[in-house]
């Protein structure tokens, strides 16, 4: 095949479906100048390779599945499905030409522009002129005086035998010659569903004993074979040689290639024939068998014209490739060779050529294999002695058309070489001649030239295979990481779920700190994750921080909407640490509403690990993480192990610009986000435009709003334990309060009782400590109580400060509760009367917002004022932590 | 038409129904149309149509939720749906069971019980849909039609658990214990259908009678095979005694022909043959019964006519009549089996049947006759008629071929005997050993003893007595060499390789591998005899014994060739084994031989072996006399 220049012309162009033909039932059919061609729909096309036009359209009442042509009888066999078998004789076509009725016009793919100058009529075929009824007809074949049908029966493939019915001939009823079912098919599915259209049909071929043929020709229709005695006794036994029956091959969908001896498959009306006895099952492909054929692969003598074929061929949808010749062993005997190849796939259809020449069709190429010997004469050691055997290998050399649907070898082939006519999946008729001189299959001696060729093609093979082989092992190689990554994670996920107890292998630490960013100063969370684990953490893991505003941490309602930022990890090793900072607040608005609850976890993806095949597994989830967090977790699938949480409030959040701290004095009072175009006006303007809002005057002209706490200074030694130590106890406390604050240092460092501070959105807040004495407290005498006043022009703020304030001083009671220290005695009718106290402000606070609602503007104004007096008081209770 | 419209359903709902009542009824019609206009693809068409008819009507009762109301049409709906399904498509598919399954779900649906569901599969839907139905006895009758449906759906596919089940489901009222089917389906009573109610294709009770007959035949087929004989008998009476129609009526006569001839009475076999010829629609069964019979009688002539009647019957196309669209009980038989006795075969088979009997029993022209008649059949290639050769059960072409060349020597034909073994050869030639190819290959070239079927040494062997037959000793003795030569070269591992099909390793076993060596042997020593060369057959002779200890006729032509070269001592020992085995039965009796090796160890049979024994008693009397 060295050099196979093949010169593609195209003839015509026909209707096909959006997004293509689909390979399996377009056929191409050739008879002269003529050419038989359907594409799968319910139209076949006569069309004039002289003329290069359309001389006639039939349309059948189905899909066409097959066509087949006997020539001798000038008969046109078409299958169309769930319908029958039709058959048109071959004068009728060219006649039907003069013909008038033409009632529809074929809808022609008017963009190739070669055959539309004529318009052909369409035929319409009446389903009453069926030749062979049958719904459930696969595929058949026509041996001169008979017909061969393939059934699908419920849950069986049955072989029909029919004396052959002519053109116009009605259907004889007492026509079946013979029956036998071969291997199990999958039954159609559903009860009341329409039988679906299926994608591969089964193939027929058949093929005849030696010395079989009729004087005047082929007495078999396009799709039958000669094969040589040997190989024909070899395959099908020395009953089917003796009798000289011709055989039918089958290929089915499933893989089966059988053969069934049709002089045997005579069977008397009432039964059908033993499958046993009847049905030799040859080989199976294991993948839908879409071609069977025979070729001639031993050289010819030189007189005789076409030879008896030597070697069986079948091609599976996926390119596996079976021959079979018949061999003479060593002994004598008769035996066979078998091979199989792989050719690449999946395969669209195939044909035989001559001279060993399979021509198989994919969606990227159609190519040509040689099954001859490759020049035994000058390669004895190639072939272990066994002259004519199978070549090795197959080199497929290929003939640049791609996307070929059905190919038929035309007869018309110039002198040693071949052409081809071929379909393409865009409705494209075409011819593909090769090139005759570069085409000698079996050089009488070897020149450098064939060498070289051969070399070549030697190479492709070990390309093809090498590539076959890389294209495996990356594969496995891939399986391999994915596997490793998955053993990885689960041994992170147990490490971490193990320990949930005392330290954690894997931790996430939050802290706070103002920064400047983008001319605005930002209150920033910096996420520290620290590995100390034995593990890796690789591709895959992701580290989810999920933020979590106050106002939404308040309202339940709305805590979906809460942010959560995902920063893959790639390679934190054991002993890594990784550092991440995420800008909290303030907003464009120059709002941050804390307390803000920023939540670590971790998460792997199992999506992205292992990909395509895993991705139908159920999700790995650890049901105790999905107790903890459910609505943090994200809706891939994945592991998601929660690592810490941390709420940043209004004590973290506050700045002390009068402070001398060097790293606080950088960030100065300009404070919160203010434009610096604004800010420069300001300070232009000067004290003439004051920020005229509610809340600055607010703060101007009203008391600040204030709200105590008072502990006892016994409960704060004791919980402090040596933190105090040095300073005194106020000093300490502050400490504590303002321990996670960036200020920390700085507070402890001038040893402040009390402090002004910055809340994000500007105004003051002010903390004060002080030492008091609750005197009616307790019978035993006065109790040394610590008092925490907190101050602000900002009611707001005050709330939030003292939130935070109180949500440290519970969890302190909470730790000292459960260490067990009991308080001093109490005088409990005094506990009584506060809190009977603390009823009625709350009931008028009930009644005041009450009315409030439905109060004019007037006294609501008066009402408010209570209101927020008596809130005042609440804030201020004489109650004591103890 | 007044139909019962439940109360409170709207005006809509009932017109409906009754559209829809009135599609099923039309579509019930058409099918009978169908059924009445012959076979045509008119036909076809009409009953196909109906059938998607049926089916877009289920549809789109289907579609509803159900009701108590609707489901007697429903089911009625869903019974015509199966029973035109399965009489077109000429039997039960599982598809059929998930319509049943699919009704009674819906039957379910109205109660408010789907629980039951699949939880034992059919048969618990159907026990929970036949508790449910005592408050429902509008769909009892629909019920019983399609339990009459499931039933032939589990006898067909031999579910005979589930169909008892079911049937002592449906006799509540009746003996709940019994187990026996037969007993079952005859007490079932399916309630009769309302006048008023949708049409049907087959009613229940027609439905029941045709189960009743097919379970009956089924069961007493199943009996005659077994051999269990007078059960058989009664089953097959059961059956004949049902509405069956004719075709399955004289399968039931030949049944019980069989039945009757195993329990040995020949006379009532022989009613029971005559009644079933008179059926006119299948001879072939009932004439190979028949032939069965005779030959049991032992009346060869009428065995002979019987099986010449059976080919011409075979010969004649049958050609089908439409099946019925309906549930017949031909749909419930079970497959024909060629194991079965009612199984008659083809023409080409009755033939060879016809041709080996009249070679058995001596008519060797007619035999030969036959047997050119049968290779006419199968070899005429320029006839359109396919004729399939008569394996198996019987034997294969190759010895077909054989058996025609003996029996034509048999026949005095010897010149058409070599005709024939001239053709088998020339048409084996391809399957023939080859000699490898001589190039290169000088070291394999001393092994060239290629492996040969025992056909083509059986070929020789009779190639050479057709050869005896037309007095050319010559020849006769080069082709036993030739026989001879191939034989010995046949080692058993080398049977395993070569073209074999399946009945080619049961006639080369060994035994008759050594009858065949014997044959050519003594054939080949009685051409050395005839041409005097006496010491060449006693090695004959003497190989043939050592090569088939058993066979006696070997010893016997040893014997006599013994005494005439007169070699005493050897002859008196020889003689002496003799003796002491005549007592005995032949060994070789319980062997079946191949046909055309029986008949040829039938020419060189000794023709007076008992004389010659006395003779050779005498003598040695004699000489002790002396």
């Amino acid at each position: 095949m060295a050099g196979l220049a093949p010169r593609v012309e195209y003839l015509a162009g026909f209707c096909c479906p959006l997004g293509g033909l689909a390979a399996g039932k377009p056929r191409v059919l050739c008879h002269g100048a003529e050419v038989f061609l359907s594409t799968g729909s319910e139209l076949v096309y006569v069309y004039d390779r002289e003329g290069r036009l359309l001389i006639a359209v039939y349309k059948f009442p189905g899909q066409v599945w097959h066509l087949e042509l006997l020539a001798l009888r000038r008969a046109l066999y078409v299958l169309c499905a769930r319908s029958g078998i039709y058959c048109l004789s071959l004068d009728q076509a060219s006649r039907s030409v003069s013909r008038d009725d033409k009632d529809d016009r074929v809808d022609q793919d008017s963009e190739d522009g070669q055959v539309d100058e004529l318009p052909a009529p369409v035929i319409p075929v009446h389903p009453d002129t069926c030749v062979l009824p049958g719904a459930t007809l696969h595929a058949f074949t026509v041996l001169d005086d008979v017909l061969i049908t393939l059934a699908q029966g419920p849950t069986q493939w049955k072989v029909q035998l029919f004396e052959r019915p002519c053109p116009g001939e009605d259907p004889r009823p007492g026509g079946q010659i013979g029956e036998v079912e071969l291997s199990t098919c999958t039954p159609p599915a559903g009860s009341l569903g329409e039988p679906t259209a299926p994608r591969f049909l089964p193939v027929l071929c058949c093929a005849s004993p030696p010395g079989s043929r009729a004087p005047h020709g082929h007495p078999w229709g396009s799709g039958g074979v000669t094969l040589e005695g040997p190989l024909f006794g070899l395959l099908f036994g020395s009953d089917a040689s003796l009798l000289e029956s011709p055989v039918i091959l089958c290929g089915l969908p499933d893989g089966q290639l059988c053969c069934v001896v049709l002089k045997t498959l005579v069977t008397s009306r009432s039964a059908p024939g033993d499958p046993k006895s009847l049905v030799k099952i040859l080989h199976h492909l294991e993948e839908p068998v879409v071609f069977v054929g025979a070729l001639r692969t031993e050289p010819l003598s030189e007189d005789v014209e076409d030879a008896d074929c030597d070697c069986l061929v079948a091609l599976g949808h996926h390119g596996r490739t079976l021959a079979i010749k018949a061999m003479w062993d060593e002994a004598g005997h008769l035996v066979p060779e078998l091979r199989e190849y792989s050719l690449p796939g999946p395969v669209l259809c195939a044909a035989r050529g001559r001279g060993g020449h399979v021509y198989h069709s994919t969606p990227s190429d159609l190519c040509v294999v040689d099954l001859a010997q490759e020049g035994s004469p000058w390669d004895l050691t190639q072939h272990d002695g066994a002259p004519g055997g199978l070549p090795s290998l197959l080199c497929p050399a290929s003939l640049s058309v791609c996307s070929v649907v059905t190919l038929s070898v035309s007869s018309r082939a110039p002198e040693g070489g071949a052409e081809l006519l071929a379909l393409s999946a865009k409705g494209r008729l075409m011819t593909c001649s090769l090139d005759p001189c570069s085409e000698t299959p079996h050089p009488a001696r070897v020149t450098s030239a064939n060498a070289g060729q051969k070399i070549k093609e030697l190479l492709s093979g070990i390309g093809t295979v090498s590539e076959r082989v890389s294209s495996l092992k990356k594969a496995v190689d891939q399986r391999d990481k994915a596997l490793t990554c998955l053993n990885e994670a689960m041994n992170v996920s147990c490490a971490l779920l193990s320990s949930r107890e005392g330290p954690r292998p894997i931790s996430c630490t939050i802290s706070t700190s103002w920064s400047r960013l983008q001319l605005q100063d930002m209150l920033t969370a910096t996420c520290l994750l620290e590995n100390s684990s034995g593990f890796s953490l690789d591709r895959g893991w992701a580290l989810c921080i999920q933020v979590l505003r106050s106002s939404q941490a308040l309202d339940l309602d709305s805590a979906v909407s809460a942010i959560t930022y995902t920063i893959p990890v790639d390679q934190l090793g054991p002993g890594g640490q990784r550092e991440v900072t995420l800008p909290l607040g303030p907003g464009e608005d120059g709002a941050l509403d804390l307390p803000v609850t920023v939540s670590c976890a971790l998460f792997y993806s199992l999506r992205e690990v292992v990909g395509g095949a895993l991705a139908l597994t159920d999700p790995f989830k650890d049901p105790s993480s999905n107790e903890c967090t459910p609505d943090v977790l994200p809706e891939q699938e994945g592991v998601y192990l929660p690592l810490s949480e941390h709420t940043v409030d209004m004590l973290q959040g506050l700045r002390f610009p009068g402070l001398a701290a060097p790293h606080t004095q950088a960030l100065g009072p300009v404070s919160p986000a203010r434009d610096p175009v604004h800010t420069f006006l300001g300070t232009c303007c000067g004290p003439v435009s004051q920020p005229a809002g509610p809340a600055s005057l607010r703060a101007k002209y009203l008391p600040p709003s204030v709200a105590t706490i008072k502990v006892s200074a016994e409960l704060l030694r004791a919980a402090l334990g040596d933190r105090h130590a040095g300073v005194s106890l106020c000093c300490a406390t502050l400490q504590w309060l303002l321990a996670e604050n960036a200020a920390a240092d700085v507070v402890r460092a001038q040893a402040l009782s009390s402090v002004q501070g910055v809340a994000p959105d500007g105004t003051d807040v002010h903390l004060i400590i002080r030492e008091v004495a609750v005197t009616d407290l307790c019978p035993s005498g006065p109790i040394q109580a610590m008092e925490i006043q907190v101050e602000s022009s900002s009611l707001a703020n005050m709330c939030r400060a003292h939130h935070a304030i109180v949500g440290r001083l519970q969890r302190l009671v909470m730790e000292q509760a459960a260490r067990g220290s009991s308080p001093p005695d109490l005088r409990l009718q005094y506990l009584h009367q506060i809190q009977a106290n603390h009823e009625t402000l709350l009931r008028e606070v009930q009644t005041l917002r009450d009315r409030l609602c439905t109060e004019d503007e007037a006294s609501s104004c008066a009402t408010a004022q209570r209101l927020l007096q008596v809130y005042r008081q609440l804030r201020s209770p004489s109650l004591l932590l103890l | 038409m007044a139909h019962r419209t439940p109360p409170g359903s709207s005006a809509s709902h009932a017109s409906c129904l009754d559209l829809w009542r009135e599609k099923n009824d039309q579509l019930v019609q058409q099918t009978k149309v169908a059924q009445d206009s012959g076979l045509s693809p008119r036909r076809q068409q009409l009953a196909q149509d109906a059938l998607e008819g049926l089916r877009g009507l289920l549809h789109s009762l289907q579609g509803l939720p159900a009701a108590v109301s609707v489901l007697p049409l429903e089911l009625t709906v869903i019974c015509n749906f199966i029973t035109l399904r399965a009489s077109l498509a000429q039997g039960f598919t599982e598809d059929l069971a998930q319509d049943i399954q699919q009704g009674l779900e819906r039957v379910l649906e109205t109660q408010e019980q789907l629980k039951a569901r699949l939880e034992h599969g059919l048969r618990g839907l159907w026990d929970s849909v036949l508790r449910v139905s005592s408050l429902l006895p509008e769909l009892l009758p629909a019920l019983h039609h399609l339990a009459g449906l499931q039933a032939a759906l589990w006898l067909s596919t031999d579910r005979l658990g589930d169909l008892t089940l079911l049937l002592q489901n449906l006799n509540v009222s009746q003996s709940r214990a019994s187990e026996d089917l037969l007993l079952l389906l005859k007490t079932w009573k399916p309630p009769a259908e309302e006048s008023d109610a949708p049409l049907t294709l087959q009613d229940a009770q027609d439905l029941r009678g045709v189960l009743l007959t097919a379970f009956a035949y089924r069961q007493g087929l199943q009996e005659l095979i077994t051999g269990n004989l007078p059960r058989a008998l009664s089953s097959l009476h059961e059956a004949a005694s049902g509405l069956c129609p004719r075709p399955v009526l004289v399968q039931v006569y030949t049944a019980l022909g069989t039945c009757l001839r195993k329990m040995g009475s020949p006379q009532r076999a022989l009613l029971y043959l005559v009644a079933a010829l008179k059926g006119e629609s299948t001879w072939g069964p009932p004439l190979l019964e028949a032939s069965r019979l005779y030959r049991q009688l032992e009346n060869t002539a009428a065995e002979i006519e019987c099986l010449e009647l059976l080919v011409e019957a075979l010969s004649v196309a049958h050609i089908p009549e439409a099946p019925q669209l309906l549930i017949e009980v031909e749909l419930l038989l079970p497959r024909p089996d060629p194991a079965s006795p009612l199984h008659c075969g083809t023409q080409s088979q009755a033939k060879y049947l016809l041709a080996s009997r009249c070679l058995q029993t001596g008519r060797a022209e007619n035999a030969a006759e036959h047997y050119l008649d049968l290779l006419a059949l199968l070899l005429d290639g320029s006839e359109p008629k396919f004729s399939p050769p008569p394996c198996p059960p019987g034997p294969c072409v190759p010895e077909v071929f054989l058996e025609a060349a003996a029996a034509l020597i048999q026949a005095g034909r010897a010149q058409d005997a070599l005709t024939v073994c001239e053709e088998l050869l020339s048409r084996m030639s391809s399957l023939l050993p080859k000699r490898p190819r001589l190039w290169g290959h000088a070291r394999r070239g001393t092994k060239e003893l290629p492996h040969c079927s025992p056909w083509v040494s059986a070929t020789y062997l009779l190639q050479g007595q057709a050869w005896v037959q037309l007095g050319a000793q010559k020849e006769a003795i080069s082709e036993f060499s030739r026989c001879l030569e191939l034989l010995f070269q046949a080692t058993p591992k080398d049977k395993e390789q070569g073209p074999a099909s399946s009945c080619e390793q049961g006639c080369t076993s060994d035994v008759a591998l050594q009858q065949l060596r014997a044959a050519a042997l003594i054939s080949r020593g009685l051409e050395w005899v005839a041409s005097g060369q006496d010491t060449k057959a006693l090695q004959d002779f003497l190989l043939s014994v050592q090569v088939c200890p058993g066979n006696q006729d070997a010893s016997f032509h040893l014997l006599q060739t013994l005494r005439r070269l007169d070699r005493r001592d050897e002859a008196t020992a020889l003689w002496r084994g003799l003796e002491a085995q005549t007592g005995l039965p032949q060994e070789n009796a319980a062997w079946s031989l191949p046909l055309y090796l029986e008949t040829c160890l039938g020419w060189i049979h000794p023709p007076d072996r008992e004389t010659l024994l006395e003779e050779f008693r005498t003598s040695l009397l004699e000489t002790c006399d002396l």
